[in-house]
């Protein structure tokens, strides 16, 4: 072989290094958005879930499929890409999502069984932005149909705030006369929810259960809160500060409340994230923890001017939970223009 | 060994060789996935390609990915492979050989362990499969100079050049033994 010839091929690599490239630059990120919300329009139900999960990941970045998801959210016959659908919306557009949450609820009283568990299902797909959902869905778990309780503790349990409601809802379910219902609200405490004082009685004496993977769950959630009992919001600080699992530390901060009073520093700066699911999520965070958080007021007042209705209104919500005089007057100036328009 | 003279079968294997091997390194995790689905799916191809292509840049899935890294020992390897062979043509033949089958030892310990990490992983996936992905290059980089060693000895075991005949005394009429001519790799 000459030398020239060894040269081309060599040349030829780059180029098909540098076409791979330009292939996945084209597919990924905001540029695969037109591609992928005509994907939403797919016959196959995995064309249309697979596109709404890509798109979840791409986040604000694709408020063009805005139209197309919440159409699939609204009217799609799989559940899962409904639920998928909806779980895009909410890293997405949050205005979006609370008007599939607004569709679904009545639909919590609907007389057929699997209406009302498909709306549980959807709501909890939505995740912390269905958070006005959590009464409706603190009654369905009276529900007659042990499904539908399942998957109103499983809503619950992904929406997660208030703390204040939701924590009781689920000790509730903690004594459900359905095995699988407790166990679901059980897996709460275990993996999502941090399991507070008034928990730890009603864990331990599950502890004694009869089924053993109850009992394996309830010394999970006993465990859990061992390892942090010393610092609770330690670790996601530490996710928030490496930038990672954002939304799950944002709402474990949320739920914790007034105990992660010395999280402001890593929280206030968050007002100002690019993403309005993260956005919404501080502002929850610091109205959780309440007249702890007089420090951000003055964000909290800034974020009434947010692009996003939504987080305005977690704003406005924060503002009258911190309490101060500041705060209120911003918060009912706040309300009254938001009335007028 | 007479083929080996001729400088554009070499240049044929070189490049086969070449394109080759960077083909395999980025397709193989797919061919084996579709393959898997195929399968599964009790020999629908179109549905097996059609998940593969959705998982090409699917979160958590992320397919692309999985093939650019697996390719890039590959294509470390068919650099190489351009440049000891390609530049070759102009050496002893034995010399080509040896390069031929240090390449070889260096193809069959990329090609067997990728194939079995990628096979092994579909069979049987688990949470922590996909740190395979990310440690295979790095192994296969450090096994590929391996292979091409053992190629190597392997090569110098079974191509020994050929002893120099002894001369007859008569035909020289020196009756000693000529220790001329005896080419070393």
């Amino acid at each position: 072989m000459t030398r020239r010839q060894r040269g081309l091929h060599l040349v030829a690599l780059l180029a098909l290094i540098g076409g791979l490239g330009l292939f996945y630059w084209q597919s990924t990120g905001a540029r695969a958005v037109p591609a992928l919300a005509e994907a939403l329009n797919d016959e196959d139900a995995k064309v249309r879930i697979a596109a709404a999960q890509t798109l979840a990941e791409i986040g604000s970045g694709a408020g063009a499929a805005v139209p197309g998801l919440l159409n699939q959210a609204l009217h799609d016959r799989v559940l899962y890409a409904g639920t998928s659908a909806a779980r895009a919306l909410r890293n997405i557009d949050l205005i979006a999502a609370r008007q599939v949450m607004t569709a679904y609820l009545p639909a919590l009283n609907a007389e057929d069984v699997q209406t009302r568990r498909s709306a549980c299902a959807m709501l909890e797909g939505l995740g912390p932005v269905a958070r006005p959902a959590v009464p409706a869905l603190v009654r369905a778990l009276d529900d007659p149909s042990e499904t539908v309780r399942i998957h109103a503790v499983g809503a619950l349990g992904e929406i997660g705030i208030p703390a204040t409601l939701v924590i009781p809802a689920l000790l509730k379910a903690l004594h459900d006369p359905a095995r699988a219902v407790r166990q679901r609200a059980l897996s709460q405490f275990a993996f999502s929810i941090p399991a507070t004082e008034a928990v730890v009685p009603h864990l331990k004496q599950l502890l004694e259960d009869e089924d053993r993977g109850i009992a394996a769950l309830a010394l999970s959630a006993l465990s859990s809160r061992q390892r942090q009992a010393k610092d609770p919001t330690a670790v996601y600080v530490t996710l928030l500060q490496t930038g990672n699992a954002s939304d799950y530390a944002l709402r474990q901060l949320a739920q914790i409340g007034p105990e992660a009073a010395d999280t402001l520093p890593v929280l206030i700066p968050v007002l100002q994230h690019q993403r309005s699911l993260y956005r919404y999520l501080a502002a929850e965070g610091l109205g959780a923890i309440g007249p702890g958080a007089t420090d951000a007021v003055p964000a909290l007042i800034a974020t009434l001017q947010d692009a996003d209705s939504v987080v305005r209104d977690s704003a406005a919500d924060a503002l009258d939970a911190i309490g101060t005089p500041e705060a209120r007057q911003a918060a009912a100036a706040h309300r009254h223009s938001e009335g007028s328009r | 060994m007479t083929l080996l003279r001729d400088s554009r079968t070499l240049t044929w294997i070189t490049v086969t060789l070449y394109w080759g091997c960077i083909v395999f390194g980025l397709t193989l995790p797919g061919v084996v996935t579709v393959t898997h689905g195929t399968y599964q799916r009790h020999g629908a191809f179109s549905e097996a390609w059609q998940e593969f292509r959705l998982d090409l840049f699917a979160p958590g899935y992320n397919l692309f990915l999985v093939g650019v890294l697996n390719a890039i020992p590959f294509i470390v390897l068919a650099v190489f492979i351009l440049l000891h062979l390609g530049s070759a043509a102009k050496r002893e033949p034995e010399i080509v050989s040896r390069r031929l089958i240090g390449v070889a030892g260096a193809l069959v310990v990329a090609v067997g362990l990728s194939a079995w990490v990628h096979i092994g992983t579909t069979l049987y996936p688990d949470a922590q499969g996909a740190l395979a992905y990310f440690f295979l290059p790095i192994y296969l980089l450090g096994l590929i100079p391996l292979g091409y060693a053992c190629g190597r000895l392997i090569g110098k075991i079974t191509l020994r050049a050929p002893r120099p005949r002894p001369r007859n005394s008569a035909e020289d009429g020196s009756g000693t033994e000529s220790s001329s001519s005896r080419t070393a790799p």
